[in-house]
């Protein structure tokens, strides 16, 4: 069964699977998904999550094998791969523009952010963690808008 | 980096906030603002602003936001209770949520300049502001924690739903989109709790139909009682459905949803109304929502004291950060 358009249509169907907070922003925008493997054994995706404590793990786990079930894969198995781990880098120009809209940034290490509203400088890092533990909460000065940062 | 040492001292938050860049807005009369609203034109914070609106804004938003820190508290306290370690990260994963959008939202409330976020929480810690009705009843087992899962996030993302599409203050609007993709998000588990509830033993059938008994009423009370015709929320477009359209919105969705688990709702007079394809539920009696508008409600005293608490008991934490930025700043300077 494993004709490379099943291949072709189980690796779409897994790459176009929303992340459960930012819908319309999918794991492979994000850089979530790693890899996807079919074989005669089964499909096997790797995923890489932000960060090892994400607690929607479980879900993107879930919604990936039923993407990749609906796509005409058996035997589907979900493994969460750390090595090298998750960066802002992965994310996809796409992902950056989808992340945009949603008011959150992403940038890698102590780099500064950039107001994705208003394209000022004058971002100021309120609380390291916002409403998961993965993003910060910031504010822009400029245009007074709260804003949401991914560090990596 | 850094900057967050000071993300507390909210005086100083008020002494920065830019008021020159963008095109500042002004409008000559309160008819050309409503005009301007009326033509879905969206306020921006460094804008002129009716005062009459900006307290009205501020008022909804901060009732918003104490609700979202008093819902937060509320899931906390069945994280060392949740049945099962993924239920356990569930609970704590939902707290960290609740408790970020309070902190968006206070910032958004506090910029509009009538209250510090200091000043806020004072206010909700000495009972002298509101949040929602929910969150002043007592939550006796995890099926009430699974109803509110389900049914009052439901109630949430209803009106939250009906807000964030066409809200008129800008920041607002914005924070509301990304509370609205994660209450989806929540409701999701809520939904997958609650089936395991439904379709578990006669005992946790049971144990959710009282739930169910329980929270219906506070539930119908969440949307409000019904919109007056000159609600000014609606004509400045801060809402956008009555509170009767969203209440029955709701009803049109969950009452053939928790019939179909099985479960009763309780309200005598509820019918399914045939030519017209709708259900109808009986008459409210709004008594309870009063109480819990005047913090008397069953379970206020006590919620309001924990809050009260977990603020009291971290003050060394604000003054240790005080003190670490004013060093930090004098080495600078």
């Amino acid at each position: 069964m494993s004709t490379a358009q099943t291949v072709g249509d189980i690796r779409d169907a897994v790459a176009a699977v929303n992340d459960p907070e930012f819908p319309g922003v999918t794991i492979e925008d994000l850089g979530i998904l790693r890899d996807v493997r079919v074989g005669a054994d089964g499909t096997v995706v790797d995923l890489v999550p932000t960060f090892l404590g994400c607690p929607a793990l479980g879900v993107i786990a879930d919604d990936v094998a039923a993407a990749a079930r609906a796509a005409g894969a058996r035997a589907v198995s979900v493994r969460f791969v750390n090595d090298p781990p998750w960066s802002p880098d992965l994310i996809t120009p796409a992902g950056r523009r989808l992340l945009a809209e949603e008011f959150t940034v992403a940038v890698t290490g102590p780099a500064f952010v950039t107001c994705p509203l208003c394209g000022s400088v004058t971002v100021e890092e309120r609380s390291p963690f916002g409403p998961t533990a993965c993003r910060a909460i910031a504010y822009c000065e400029s245009c007074r808008n709260p804003l949401e940062v991914m560090r990596g | 980096m850094g900057g967050w040492v000071r993300y507390h001292t909210n005086e100083r938050l008020f002494a920065t906030t830019v008021k020159k860049r963008h095109v500042m807005r002004s409008w000559a009369a309160l008819e050309d603002f409503e005009a301007f609203l009326d033509a879905g034109g969206i306020v921006e914070p460094v804008d002129d602003m009716p005062e009459e609106y900006r307290d009205e804004v501020f008022r909804f938003i901060e009732m918003h936001a104490n609700s979202e820190l008093m819902g937060g508290l509320t899931e906390r306290d069945f994280i060392p209770k949740a049945p099962g370690m993924q239920r356990k990260l569930g609970t704590l994963a939902k707290t960290q949520d609740e408790i970020g959008h309070a902190h968006l939202l206070y910032m958004v409330a506090a910029d509009l300049g009538i209250k510090t976020r200091d000043q806020m929480l004072e206010d909700l810690y000495e009972g002298r502001s509101r949040f929602h009705n929910v969150f002043h009843y007592r939550v006796h087992t995890w099926a009430d924690q699974v109803a509110i899962a389900y049914m009052i996030d439901a109630a949430a993302l209803t009106t939250q739903q009906a807000v964030f599409k066409d809200c008129s203050y800008g920041p607002y609007r914005r924070v509301l989109r990304r509370i609205v993709a994660e209450e989806g998000f929540h409701m999701r588990q809520g939904e997958e709790m609650l089936l395991r509830m439904a379709d578990g033993t006669p005992r946790q059938h049971a144990m959710f139909q009282e739930a169910l008994d329980r929270w219906w009423q506070p539930a119908m009370h969440f949307f409000g009682p019904p919109s007056s015709s000159r609600d000014v929320l609606l004509r400045w477009h801060i809402k956008s459905a009555t509170n009767e359209e969203l209440r029955d919105r709701y009803v049109q969705k969950f009452v053939p949803q928790l019939l179909d688990y099985g479960f009763t709702i309780p309200d005598p007079d509820l019918r399914y109304d045939e030519p017209r394809g709708r259900w109808v539920i009986g008459d409210i009696d709004w008594t309870a929502l009063k109480q819990t508008q005047l913090n008397t409600g069953p379970d206020s005293e006590r919620r309001i004291a924990t809050a009260r608490h977990g603020w009291d008991g971290a003050r060394w934490v604000r003054e240790a950060l005080d003190a670490s930025a004013a060093r930090l700043e004098s080495r600078v300077a």
